[in-house]
C-alpha cells in the first residue's frame, strides 16, 4: 500500500491551500514590506548571474541616458527582455507540473525507507526542465527527548535533471532513515527552478505534507522465558493457521499442497480445488501487556528501550506463533490472529507516551469463554536497573534488554 | 510513463556547453574586425586558438598548470604594456578583452568562467556597436543573444545535473604538470554529439527556442520604444578614449592624388534623405547630381592645397558645444524640407554641406564650428561613429556668400566700387607662393593662349565667370580626364608643368590649374573638396554618396559678394551652372536594398530620440482614435439602418416575414439544444484516443471538476465515474455521452451556484 499525496502547480488552483478571504485593511507599511518580502505566491530571487545581469543592465542604462546612445538602449532593452522572458518561461515551466509523494510503509526507526516523488507534466506541448524539490523530514516529538532543531532536520533537494516531456512522468527517490519512532512528518518545503537561463531563482511554497507512523526500532534482548512460562492445556486452539486438528478455513490449492488436504466436497461446489487449513495449537502462548505509567518510566531513554523491546518481543513471539493477545495500558486485550493485528499494535506502540498511573487500568479479555485466564502467561515489563528493561512472565523475569 | 525521445547525458551537455562557449567567443572576437583598430595580428591567432580549442578540447589539458596560473598576470602585463606603448585606453581594453576571451576558451570553465565569457563578449559587441553604429551590430547582437541564451540554458541544465554528480574542482594554484583533463573531454566525440543532438531534438523544443528568441526580439523592441528618453546633454563618452585617423582623408591639407585615392574607395560615405514635414521624399528642385562642400582650401604650394592658418583660426574660433546651428538662409514661409545626413566615420571632421540652409540640428550634443562666410561645418575631431545631422530648407546654389550677414541687411551694404569689391581675406586668394619665374612665365603664356592673345591685365578685366569658362574649355581641349594621370617630369611647380603639357588629369589637377591660372590673372580663387553626385535609391528615394563620388572643384570670386562654383573637370555637368536637368541615377540593385535597410536602421533606431518617441506615441494615439471613430461610425450606421428598418411600415407581409424568421431561429436553437449534443458526440469515435472529441470533452469536464475539488467542493462520485468512463474506458462500455455531458453541465452550474 502506498500513501500518496498529490499537488498540481496550476495558478487557477492551489491544492491544499484553503484560504478564507477576509476584508483587508490597507496599510502602506504592508505594501512596502510586501515588496521587500512577498508573502504569497512564487518567490523570485536573483542568482549571482542574475545579479550580474541586473548590475549590467543598470550600468548600461546609466551610460545610455548619459550618452543618449540608442545602441546602449538596444542593449538595455535586450537585457531587460531576457529578464522578462526568463520570468515568463519560468512560470510556463512550472505550469501543469504535478507532484506526489509516495511512501511505502512500514517505516521503522533506524531502517532505510524510500521516499519517492513522482512528477507528471500535464502540459500538452511543452516540456519542463530543471526543477528541484526541497523535502524535509520532521522527526516526531517524544516525551522527555529534546526536539530536533529545525536546522538539524533531515533535508533533501531532489533535482529533475532530465527533460520532463509533455504528458510524461518521472520518479525521484530519496532513501531516508528515520531516527525516531512516532508520527514522522514529511513536508515539501518548496519547489524551485533556475529555468531557463539561471538569472532568477523562482521558488514556490508547497502545501504538501504528510504524516506517517514510524515503528520503534528493534532492540537486542535476552530471552529466558521458557522456564518461567506455564504450559497450556493440550489441544488449545488459536485462530491462525497451524498444525492442529480443528478446521480453521479453506483456501485455494497451491502447488506443493498435499493432495490429502484437498476438501473434495467444497472443491466440487466451488469448481476449483480448495484445501483445508487447520488451526494452530501450542503449549506455551503469551499475552503481552505493555504498561507505561509515568511514575515507573521516568527515564526517557529507558522508556524508548521499553517500547522497542516490547515491539521486538511482540514480533518475535508472533513469528513463533506464541503470541495470543496484545494490550497496551488500560486497553482491552486483543487476540492476535493475523499480521494486521500485530501491525495495529505496533502502530499504537509507535506513538505511545508515558501516562499517569491513575489513568491506567487492568488488562481485560474480550474472550472469556476460551477457558484460559487473560492473565495466564502474561508478559509485562518493568525497569531493570537505571537503564535496562526486563520482561516478566507472570511476575517472573523472562527476558531482558 | 517514460519519455520516448532520448535525452542528452551530463557529459554530452558539458560538451555542448563547451561548443557553444567557443562559438560565442569567436562571434565576439570577430566584432573587432569592423572596429578597424588594426587588430589583425591579434584577431587571426585568437580565432585560430579558439577554433582549435573547440575542435580539440584536450588542448587546455596540454598547457602546463603553471601557465594557467600565470595567465592572468601575463595578460595584465600585456595590457599595461599596450596602454603604455599606444596610449589609447579603449583599443588597449579591447585587446585585453580579446586576450581574456581566448584564455577563457583555453581553460576548462566553471560556471563563473562561463558567465565571465558572456560578459566579455557582450562588452566587445556593445563597444563595437557604440563606436560604429553599424547595422552589423544589430545582426551581431541578435546572433550573440541567441547563442548566449542557448549557452545559459545549457549551463542551467548542467548545473541541475551536477547538483547530483558534482564535477571535481581543480585546485586554484598548481605549479607542476599539466592541468587535469575532465572525463567528459576524454569522451568527447563531436560527430556523435551531433547525431545525439539530432536524435534528442524535438520540434516542440525547437519551436520553444524559436518562440523564446522571437519573444526576446519583440519584447526588446517594445522596450526600446517604451523606455522613456530624455536628453541629459551628455556627449558620446567613448569618443574620448578612441581616436582614429581619416581612412580616406578630407583634411585641412590635400596633396594632388589624395582625392583620387578617395575615389578608388567604393565604400559608402554618406546617405542623404530629403523629406518633407511628413517624412515623405521631397526631391523636387534638388539637382540630380548635387555638390557637397566639405573643405575650403585657400593656400597652394608645391602641389598641395591647404587651409591657410588664418582660415584654420577662423574655423577653430567658431567652435562651441551645441546640437543646433543657425544657417544663413532666412525663413520665407516655404514648405519645410529636411535633408537628413548619415555621415559615415573615417572620412573627415568636415561635414558635407550641399548649400546654405536655415538651420542644422545634430542628433546629440557636438563640439562644432560653422564659420558662416565659409559655409563649412567642422567637428572638433574626426567622428569614430556615424554622425547624423539634419539641414532645414537647403538652398542649393552655385554661390556662397562671403558676407551672408550683410545680405540680410542689403541696405547696410555699400555699393561695390567700380573695379569690384574684394572678398574677405583677399590677399590669401591671390597668392601663389613657391612658383618660380619660369612657372609664372608659363602661366602667363597659357593665359594669353586661352584668352586669345590678351595680356594679363586685359585678361584680369574679363568677367570672372567668362574667364573661368575659357580656362575650363582650354583645359578640356588639352587634357582628357583620367584617374591614371602622370605629371610631366621636370623642374617647377607640378600643376604648372601639367598645364603646359597634354597629359590626362583628374579633378584635382583641373581644379588646381583653374585656381592657379585665375590667381595669375588676378581673380580671387580657391579650391574646394567634397563630393559630387551619388546614386538615388530606387526603394527609399534617398541619395547614397560613396567615396568614389569624391571630387574637387573651385570657387571664383564674382567681384561683388559671392564665391561662384566652377567645375573645370571635363564631363562634369553642373546643373546649377548650365541649367541642364540631369536624369536621376536610380539604383535598384541588392546593394540599394541593403542600403535602404541601413537607412531604416539609422532613421528608426539610431536616430530614435524623445521627439521620435513622442511621434510614435502620437501616432499610436491617432491610430487608436481613428479606429475608434471608424468603429463608432460603423455602429452609428448600423444603428441608423436598424432604426430605418424598424420605422418602415409594418405591413402584414413584413410582419409575417419577421415572425417566420424569429420562429426559424427559435426552432434552430431548440434543435441545437435537443440534438446538438447528439450530433456533436454521435460520430467520430475514432481509434485515436486524443482525436476522439468525446474523450476530449470528458477530459475537459474532469479538469473542471478537479478545480472544484481543489477548492473544497466535491462533485458526486457518480457523475465523475461516468465522465471517467467516457474519458478512459472502451467505447463499447460508454454511457450516452450527450446525457452525461448535459448532466455534467447542470451539475457544474449547480455547484457553481452553491459556492
Amino acid at each position: 500500500m502506498n500513501f500518496e499525496i498529490e499537488e498540481t502547480r496550476n495558478p487557477s488552483s492551489h491544492a491544499g491551500e484553503k484560504t478564507k478571504r477576509r476584508w483587508w485593511r490597507f496599510r502602506w507599511s504592508d505594501i512596502l514590506w510586501g515588496l521587500v518580502y512577498p508573502r504569497g505566491g512564487p518567490r523570485i530571487t536573483a542568482t549571482p548571474s542574475g545579479a550580474v545581469l541586473i548590475a549590467l543592465a543598470f550600468g548600461i542604462g546609466l551610460a545610455a541616458y548619459n550618452a543618449s546612445n540608442n545602441i546602449l538602449f538596444i542593449t538595455l532593452s535586450l537585457l531587460l527582455a531576457c529578464l522578462i522572458l526568463s520570468g515568463m518561461m519560468s512560470t510556463v515551466n512550472f505550469r501543469g507540473v504535478g507532484w506526489r509523494v509516495l511512501l511505502a510503509p512500514p517505516l521503522r526507526a533506524g531502517h532505510d525507507a524510500l521516499v519517492t516523488l513522482e512528477l507528471t507534466n500535464r502540459k500538452r506541448l511543452l516540456p519542463s526542465y530543471g526543477l528541484w524539490f526541497d523535502l524535509v523530514a520532521i522527526p516526531p516529538l517524544l516525551a522527555g527527548l529534546p526536539a530536533v532543531r529545525a536546522s538539524d532536520r533531515p533535508r533533501k533537494r531532489l533535482f529533475l535533471r532530465e527533460r520532463l516531456g509533455p504528458g510524461t512522468s518521472v520518479r525521484l527517490d530519496w532513501v531516508f532513515r528515520p531516527e525516531r519512532r512516532g508520527l514522522q512528518r514529511f513536508e515539501l518545503e518548496g519547489v524551485g527552478s533556475l529555468f531557463p537561463f539561471g538569472f532568477l531563482r523562482k521558488s514556490i511554497a508547497s502545501a504538501l505534507r504528510r504524516e506517517i507512523i514510524v515503528w520503534p526500532a528493534p532492540v537486542e534482548y535476552r530471552w529466558q522465558g521458557a522456564a518461567s512460562a506455564r504450559p497450556q492445556p493440550s489441544g488449545q486452539r488459536y485462530p491462525r493457521a497451524g498444525a492442529g486438528s480443528d478446521l480453521l478455513a479453506l483456501r485455494r490449492f497451491a502447488p506443493g499442497d498435499s493432495h490429502r488436504m484437498i476438501h473434495w466436497k467444497a472443491s466440487a461446489r466451488q469448481q476449483q480445488l480448495l484445501v483445508r487449513q487447520f488451526s494452530a495449537e501450542s503449549q506455551q502462548v503469551f499475552a503481552l501487556w505493555v504498561r507505561t505509567p509515568a511514575e515507573v518510566w521516568t527515564r526517557p531513554e529507558q522508556f524508548e528501550l521499553l517500547v522497542g523491546f516490547a515491539a521486538s518481543l511482540a514480533e518475535d513471539l508472533f513469528r513463533a506463533g506464541r503470541l495470543r493477545t496484545l494490550s497496551l495500558n488500560g486497553g482491552r486485550a486483543r487476540p492476535v490472529g493475523r499480521v494486521r493485528d500485530l501491525e495495529a499494535f505496533l502502530d499504537e506502540l509507535a506513538v505511545v507516551q508515558p501516562v499517569p498511573e491513575a489513568d491506567l487500568g487492568t488488562v481485560s479479555s474480550d474472550n472469556s469463554g476460551d477457558g484460559i485466564s487473560s492473565t495466564r502467561n502474561l508478559l509485562s515489563f518493568v525497569p531493570d536497573g537505571p537503564r535496562g528493561v526486563a520482561a516478566l512472565i507472570d511476575g517472573k523475569r523472562a527476558a531482558t534488554a | 510513463m517514460a519519455s520516448a525521445r532520448p535525452q542528452l547525458s551530463l557529459d554530452e551537455l558539458r560538451q555542448l556547453k563547451w561548443l557553444l562557449g567557443g562559438l560565442l567567443a569567436v562571434q565576439a572576437i570577430w566584432t573587432v574586425l569592423y572596429l578597424e583598430l588594426d587588430t589583425w595580428t591579434l584577431l587571426i591567432p585568437a580565432t585560430v586558438a579558439v577554433a582549435a580549442a573547440i575542435v580539440w578540447p584536450r588542448i587546455p589539458s596540454l598547457i602546463p598548470a603553471a601557465l594557467h596560473t600565470l595567465a592572468f598576470p601575463i595578460i595584465l602585463v600585456v595590457f599595461l604594456g599596450d596602454l603604455w606603448l599606444n596610449g589609447q585606453l579603449l583599443p588597449a581594453m579591447i585587446r585585453l578583452d580579446v586576450l581574456l576571451i581566448v584564455y577563457r576558451c583555453m581553460s576548462y570553465r566553471a560556471r563563473r568562467d562561463d558567465l565571465q565569457l558572456i560578459v566579455l563578449g557582450l562588452f566587445l559587441i556593445v563597444v563595437a556597436g557604440v563606436v560604429t553604429v553599424s547595422l552589423v551590430f544589430a545582426l551581431q547582437i541578435l546572433a550573440f543573444t541567441g547563442c548566449a541564451l542557448a549557452f545559459l540554458f545549457i549551463i542551467t541544465l548542467v548545473d541541475a545535473a551536477e547538483a547530483k554528480h558534482p564535477a571535481p574542482r581543480t585546485p586554484l594554484f598548481t605549479w607542476g604538470g599539466a592541468a587535469e583533463t575532465p572525463g567528459w573531454i576524454e569522451r568527447a566525440d563531436w560527430g556523435r554529439l551531433v547525431l545525439r543532438l539530432r536524435a534528442a531534438a524535438d520540434w516542440r523544443l525547437l519551436a520553444l527556442g524559436a518562440f523564446l528568441f522571437g519573444g526576446v526580439v519583440v519584447v526588446s523592441g517594445l522596450l526600446f520604444l517604451a523606455i522613456p528618453r530624455f536628453d541629459l546633454g551628455g556627449s558620446f563618452f567613448l569618443e574620448r578614449y578612441l581616436t582614429r585617423q581619416a581612412r580616406v582623408g578630407f583634411s585641412e591639407s590635400i596633396r594632388f592624388g589624395e582625392v583620387t585615392d578617395i575615389i578608388s574607395d567604393n565604400s559608402r560615405a554618406l546617405s542623404v534623405e530629403i523629406t518633407d514635414d511628413d517624412g515623405e521624399p521631397a526631391v523636387e528642385g534638388v539637382p540630380a547630381v548635387p555638390y557637397f562642400r566639405m573643405v575650403v582650401l585657400d593656400e597652394y604650394r608645391d602641389g598641395t592645397f591647404s587651409m591657410s592658418p588664418r582660415l584654420r583660426n577662423q574655423v577653430n574660433r567658431a567652435r562651441r558645444n551645441t546640437f543646433v546651428l543657425q544657417g544663413t538662409e532666412r525663413e520665407r514661409g516655404d514648405p519645410l524640407v529636411f535633408w537628413t545626413f548619415y555621415f559615415e566615420p573615417g572620412i573627415s571632421r568636415f561635414l558635407p554641406i550641399p548649400g546654405s540652409y536655415i538651420g542644422l540640428r545634430f542628433q546629440g550634443m557636438q563640439n562644432v564650428s560653422d564659420p558662416v562666410d565659409l559655409q563649412l561645418v567642422a567637428l572638433e575631431n574626426e567622428p569614430v561613429s556615424m554622425v547624423a545631422y539634419q539641414l532645414r530648407n537647403v538652398s542649393v546654389s552655385l554661390r556662397v556668400e562671403d558676407n551672408p550677414l550683410g545680405r540680410r541687411r542689403p541696405d547696410l551694404r555699400p555699393p561695390p566700387p567700380p573695379g569690384g569689391r574684394p572678398p574677405l581675406n583677399e590677399e590669401a586668394y591671390l597668392r601663389l607662393p613657391g612658383l618660380g619665374d619660369s612657372d609664372h612665365a608659363a602661366l602667363e603664356r597659357a593665359i594669353t593662349e586661352l584668352t586669345g592673345g590678351l595680356t594679363l591685365e586685359e585678361a584680369g578685366r574679363l568677367d570672372p565667370m567668362d574667364f573661368a569658362g575659357r580656362v575650363g574649355q582650354w583645359l578640356a581641349d588639352r587634357h582628357t580626364y583620367s584617374l591614371q594621370s602622370a605629371l610631366p617630369t621636370g623642374p617647377g611647380d607640378p600643376v604648372v608643368r601639367w598645364i603646359g603639357g597634354t597629359s590626362p588629369g583628374h579633378c584635382e589637377l583641373f581644379a588646381g590649374a583653374l585656381v592657379v591660372l585665375a590667381r595669375k590673372a588676378g581673380f580671387h580663387a580657391r579650391a574646394i573638396a567634397g563630393f559630387r553626385g551619388g546614386t538615388w535609391n530606387a526603394f527609399t528615394g534617398n541619395l547614397t554618396v560613396r567615396n568614389d563620388n569624391a571630387h574637387a572643384w573651385c570657387e571664383i570670386w564674382d567681384r561683388d559678394e559671392a564665391w561662384v562654383r566652377v567645375d573645370p573637370t571635363p564631363g562634369t555637368t553642373d546643373e546649377a551652372a548650365t541649367g541642364t536637368v540631369l536624369a536621376r541615377n536610380y539604383d535598384n540593385s541588392w546593394a540599394a536594398r541593403l542600403d535602404s535597410l541601413r537607412i531604416l536602421w539609422y532613421r528608426r533606431v539610431v536616430n530614435f530620440n524623445e521627439n521620435t518617441q513622442r511621434d510614435v506615441v502620437r501616432s499610436v494615439r491617432d491610430a487608436a482614435r481613428e479606429s475608434g471613430e471608424r468603429m463608432r461610425a460603423l455602429l452609428d450606421g448600423l444603428e441608423a439602418r436598424i432604426k430605418a428598418w424598424v420605422s418602415q411600415p409594418w405591413t402584414t407581409r413584413r410582419t409575417a416575414g419577421v415572425a417566420t424568421g424569429a420562429a426559424a431561429l427559435a426552432l434552430a436553437f431548440w434543435a441545437w439544444r435537443v440534438w446538438g449534443d447528439k450530433l456533436r458526440w454521435g460520430g467520430g469515435r475514432g481509434s485515436s484516443r486524443r482525436a476522439d472529441p468525446v474523450r476530449a470533452e470528458a477530459g475537459r469536464w474532469l479538469s473542471r471538476f478537479a478545480t472544484l475539488s481543489a477548492a473544497g467542493t466535491l462533485p458526486p462520485e457518480g457523475a465523475l465515474g461516468e465522465l471517467t468512463r467516457l474519458r478512459y474506458a472502451a467505447p463499447g462500455s460508454w454511457p450516452k455521452p450527450e446525457r452525461v455531458f448535459r448532466e455534467a453541465r447542470e451539475l457544474w452550474r449547480l455547484l457553481r451556484r452553491s459556492r
